[in-house]
């Protein structure tokens, strides 16, 4: 990792450039909206590589290539740290709270088998065959692209579905849990309720929808939002491979043949 | 997929990792940096010891999680010098700490661009039907059990 200035300064630039824009939020029918630095950072980062305006723009051009890319991933591991520190400082003087939320903790890990019971049967009526399993299991971060990859291997249909909801996930990912973070507060559902739904099993999303959401909340329910969503999230990511192995994959596959058996009644 | 990375590379990272943060609640917050550079120190050692936690623990725990849980240690009210470690870690803005990891989230995926151009738009339709519906699947188990319990 050498020549790290062009990334750095690139990166310093859209820092500040986010910030000067600041927070905004817009009124969006009955509820608002709340776009966070955060957002125009992804958007903008992802403008300045070569593959979108990087080779339109010369000034781009010079900064970003291949290496600064590569050296961002790596990046986003280690600057996510600091946010998981944060995180934690939110939930140790909360801890009481969390603790008395416990049940609701830890069963709402089981509301992540709602995803295939809603996603199979939509993904079969856009014509997916296998493919569906594998794209529906769960929100399909790393450890179920491991799982899958393992147990049917990467270039399956299975796999292909996998890595379908895994590249979308990281592509789009944190810009769509930031929506559903900001406008979930008008379907009327307790902003605790959503606060542990935003721990999702990946950082960065989570970041995305629980600061959303916290924006978006009266100010006392603040700080219990963003522990409840820490918290939810590090369980996810204790649970979440053994929950994906032993009831998620089984079940999707149950439930596909299921409804497969079904249509082909239906057919006939 | 990785690439290599040594320990001169973490110290690296950290340190600008660290310096992004105090750049970026400069501008946005007005937080003088000076003021925050102890806050931002101890979060960068609490950083150093969750990598360190990863490394010789061989149980497939992330970083992440490791730091969240020193943190909630080191912030628990019993704790001894808990209040001496909030008062300097609350000069760092939560928001703040979230633009860089972005903007770096940004540029790492302007490669996988294309790769998502070539995947069928029923994939990215159906992906997005999956995040909405784990996100309501644990919102609503989370309301029941919550409401069942009293507690909203």
């Amino acid at each position: 990792m050498k020549n790290l200035s062009r990334l750095v300064v690139t990166i310093i630039a859209i820092v500040i450039i986010c910030e000067l824009i600041g927070a905004k939020s817009i009124t969006l029918g009955p509820g608002k909206l709340v776009l966070l630095p955060m957002l125009y950072a992804v958007i903008i980062g992802m403008l300045v590589t070569p593959k979108v305006l990087g080779n339109k723009i010369g000034v781009l051009k010079k900064l970003i290539g291949e290496e600064e890319i590569k050296n961002s991933g790596s990046f986003v591991m280690i600057s996510l740290l600091f946010l998981g520190v944060k995180y934690g400082t939110l939930v140790g003087p909360n801890i009481l709270k969390v603790i008395e939320a416990g049940p609701a903790l830890l069963l709402q890990e089981l509301g992540n088998l709602m995803t295939p019971v809603i996603a199979v049967p939509l993904a079969i009526m856009f014509g997916l065959k296998r493919e569906a399993i594998g794209a529906c299991v769960s929100i399909c971060r790393e450890p179920t692209l491991g799982v899958i990859g393992e147990k049917y291997g990467m270039d399956s249909p299975e796999g292909n579905g996998v890595l379908g909801t895994y590249m979308v996930g990281t592509v789009i990912g944190t810009i769509f849990f930031g929506f559903l973070g900001s406008l979930a507060i008008n379907t009327g559902i307790h902003p605790y309720a959503l606060a542990m739904a935003t721990g999702v099993g990946s950082g960065s999303m989570m970041a995305a929808s629980s600061s959303a959401l916290a924006a978006s909340v009266p100010a006392q329910m603040k700080d219990t939002v963003l522990a409840y969503a820490a918290t939810s999230n590090m369980l996810t990511g204790v649970t979440g491979i053994y929950s994906v192995i032993f009831l998620a994959i089984p079940f999707t596959n149950w439930y596909y043949d299921k409804i497969n058996k079904l249509r082909s009644k239906g057919g006939k | 997929m990785e690439n290599k990375i040594n320990k001169n590379d973490y110290v690296k990272m950290i340190i600008i990792s660290a310096m992004l943060v105090l750049i970026g609640q400069w501008v946005g917050k007005g937080i003088n940096p000076i003021e925050a550079l102890p806050g931002i120190i101890i979060i960068s050692i609490v950083v150093v010891l969750g990598l360190f936690l990863k490394h010789i623990i061989p149980f497939n725990f992330p970083a992440f999680a490791w730091v969240t849980l020193l943190a909630l240690v080191f912030s628990l009210p019993s704790t001894p010098g808990s209040n001496i470690f909030m008062a300097y870690t609350n000069k760092v803005d939560f928001l703040a700490t979230t633009t860089p990891i972005l903007a770096f989230a940004g540029v790492s995926v302007g490669n996988k661009i294309d790769l998502l151009k070539k995947l069928s738009w029923k994939l990215v339709i159906i992906a997005m039907i999956v995040f909405t519906s784990t996100f309501f699947g644990s919102a609503l188990v989370s309301q029941l059990v919550l409401s069942m319990q009293g507690k909203i």
